[in-house]
């Protein structure tokens, strides 16, 4: 049986044999990675795309046994902020600097600008719905605008109150945060519509946003990070936002003699577990942890890895692998930037390790 | 207080009748109970500064002063700190104080009632500052609940507002005219059914028991005076990311811009993107790189773009 890229299926097994400790992609990009995501479940391997500050997105598989398998690769003009995978696996898109959008059809090899903005392209998300399916961008330039991939004009275009920092798509569930700390979600099944604003329980720039699902894997709320080391849980719909939505601190140092001062990094990227529900969080510290939101506890915390900032994370769809990307986001500015740190993508074994505790 | 000369002697707000240790600590309390804009949580300086600023960046005209006791709401006077008091209303003030030093003690209760009956029921936080509120930071909240009391303005909140104010009728005509224009608050019943299942509510709510999570204590007085994010950021703007009191620090660069768009205009990568014609035509197919992954694959091939020239990869054969 022939893949959607025209490969001949490999095993299809879903347990890997890794050991514990984590696996580095071969051949990462020459800049900072902006973004990272596994392949959908309609494909039975593993494919990892990683967009990043060198213009290009990269494509390999993750075999099961640890290998990493270079693909392919293709180039944007500018750093490419943003990518994502259409929902039959056939297609990947990217958005970023040049203020375009592209499709990459991965089994043709064609790489086409599908949309275009006024200011850089910062999100793109893919959202299949049973009446239709579309691309979504979210810009610098304060619009959202929702793409059929063969008109160059959009199906629809939403003017937001700043610049889309943030943003994320599950089932019928859109969520959007701008520059003002602003949150709005949309209902997605009749086409994109306003569902709600939502006050943000963080008082600092907002930087990431990932929806949550409850047991039946419906979305019903999402997680959005700052640059203040916190991340915020918010239910869409609950009947007491008090108890319900709550904020946490992560990525802070312990402060230590003799400043004595505790230092705050930025939460770079939320994602949460497809089959736990538990979700990951990765800052400028360098640090990755894993939560569980319902319990309120923390389950883990690496070490610095690198000795630099992780920039983005991603489970795979199947909730066996983590992966995330070690670069340089610029939180320190220009001192910050030792040319000679590699950047990095790796990626570990998860499912066990994201399972809830079981409570006492 | 042994002087005979008679001069104002706590600062107090004119607004809300509240007395205040010293004048910093009262233009803080104006500045986050008076001045600030419900809509995006800026802090201005001055009444007319806040209506300005509304009109301008929302595009909402605000007559009244937030959190104001009735006769002291007046948009555009111009009072900051103890600047631009009335004459009238300091000697009023006065004599209210001698009034009570003769009878008793001040009363926090004096304090607690008029921002309740007075103050249009909008903006909930002031209803949330008596008793466990300090003046101006939002400290001492319980934690379960610190964030929640005061971004969100749900709409319990305002039907909780009704039964205090069963004295002032103009009050409640006040709201009618207020709730609509508030953009934020998605008024009563939501005009359509929940799409999204509930929040769990019952998981959990025993919000101490969680060992790890713990919501800000120390951090809660700067994250008050918070004032980062500027709405209708202009080209050129720079707002700066408010800093934390205290014995915390944000490693960020000081501008409040996203770290994308800070390293977006650096000088490497403008170039990249400042020659680059925009609203490109989309590309032609003939792009298509013919050496994609034909079945079956090989071991050991590499990205297959001649300019960046990878090596082959090395790595042992696949096993599956």
């Amino acid at each position: 049986m022939t893949t959607p890229f025209g490969l001949s299926s490999t095993t299809t097994t879903n347990t890997l044999v890794l050991g514990q400790k984590d696996l580095e992609i071969i051949q990462p990009p020459d800049d900072a990675i902006s973004c990272l995501k596994f392949s959908p479940l309609s494909i039975p391997q593993t494919y990892l795309i990683a967009s990043s500050w060198a213009n290009d997105i990269r494509c390999w598989e993750i075999q099961s046994n640890g290998q990493s398998v270079a693909k392919a690769i293709q180039k944007h003009d500018a750093p490419i902020l943003s990518c994502c995978w259409s929902e039959d696996g056939s297609k990947v898109f990217t958005a970023g600097c040049d203020k375009t959008a592209k499709m990459w059809d991965l089994q043709a090899n064609t790489f086409v600008q599908i949309a275009a903005h006024d200011q850089p392209i910062r999100t793109i998300h893919y959202i299949q719905r049973p009446s239709y399916s579309c691309v979504m961008t979210g810009s610098w330039d304060r619009t959202v605008k929702f793409w059929d991939t063969r008109q160059a004009t959009p199906l629809k275009q939403l003017a937001l109150s700043e610049r889309i920092y943030a943003a994320d798509v599950f089932g019928p569930m859109a969520v959007i945060t701008t520059a003002d700390r602003n949150i709005q979600v949309y209902s997605l099944d009749q086409g994109p519509t306003e569902y709600k604003k939502i006050e943000s329980l963080l008082k600092y720039q907002h930087r990431c946003v990932s929806i949550f699902t409850d047991k039946s894997k419906n979305p019903n709320g999402f997680a959005v990070g700052s640059i203040e080391g916190r991340v915020a849980i918010m239910y869409v719909e609950t009947a007491n936002p008090s108890v319900d939505n709550f904020t946490f601190k992560c990525h802070r140092s312990t402060p230590q003699p003799p400043t004595n001062t505790q230092d705050i990094f930025a939460v770079n990227d939320i994602a949460f577990h497809p089959i736990h529900g538990t979700l990951a969080t990765v800052g400028s510290d360098g640090r990755y942890s894993f939560w569980d939101k319902d319990d309120r506890t923390k389950l883990k915390t690496s070490d610095v890895i690198n000795d630099q900032s992780i920039t983005c994370c991603t489970f795979d769809s199947r909730g066996q692998l983590f992966a995330y990307a070690s670069s340089y986001d610029w939180h320190k500015g220009h001192e910050g930037n030792v040319q000679t740190k590699k950047n990095a993508i790796y990626f570990r074994q998860c499912f066990e390790e994201m399972k809830p505790k079981p409570k006492k | 207080m042994g002087r005979k000369k008679k001069k104002q002697t706590k600062p107090w707000c004119w607004y809300c009748n509240r007395e205040f240790d010293d004048e910093k600590i009262l233009l803080q309390h104006q500045k986050a109970k008076h001045f600030k804009c419900h809509l995006c949580h800026k802090k201005l300086y001055t009444g007319p500064g806040l209506q300005i600023h509304s009109i301008q960046v929302h595009k909402e005209n605000i007559d009244k002063v937030p959190n104001a006791i009735k006769g002291r709401d007046n948009i555009e006077i111009e009072i900051y700190g103890m600047e631009g008091i009335p004459e009238e209303d300091l000697r009023q003030h006065e004599k209210r104080l001698a009034g009570k030093d003769k009878d008793e003690p001040d009363n926090t209760d004096t304090i607690k009632v008029p921002p309740i009956v007075g103050m249009p029921p909008m903006p909930p936080l002031g209803v949330m500052t008596p008793p466990p509120m300090m003046p101006m930071t939002f400290t001492g909240i319980p934690y379960g609940i610190t964030p929640m009391s005061l971004s969100m303005m749900p709409v319990p909140m305002m039907t909780q507002l009704r039964p205090p104010i069963p004295v002032v009728p103009t009050t409640a005509g006040n709201s009618a005219t207020l709730l609509p224009s508030n953009p934020i608050i998605s008024s009563g019943p939501p005009p359509t059914k929940p799409l999204f299942p509930s929040g769990t509510t019952n998981a959990n709510n025993d919000v101490n028991s969680s060992s790890n999570i713990t919501t800000m204590v120390s951090a809660a007085t700067a994250i008050s005076n918070l004032s980062a994010t500027t709405s209708g950021s202009l080209p050129g703007n720079k707002p700066k990311i408010e800093p934390i009191a205290g014995a915390a620090k944000i490693i960020h660069p000081d501008e409040d811009i996203s770290l994308e768009e800070f390293r977006a205009s650096l000088p490497k990568y403008k170039q990249i993107m400042m020659p680059q014609q925009i609203q490109m035509p989309p590309m032609p197919a003939g792009l298509s790189m013919a050496n994609f992954m034909p079945p079956p694959m090989p071991p050991g091939l590499s990205f297959m773009v001649p300019p960046t020239g990878f090596s082959p990869m090395a790595f042992n054969g696949p096993r599956f």
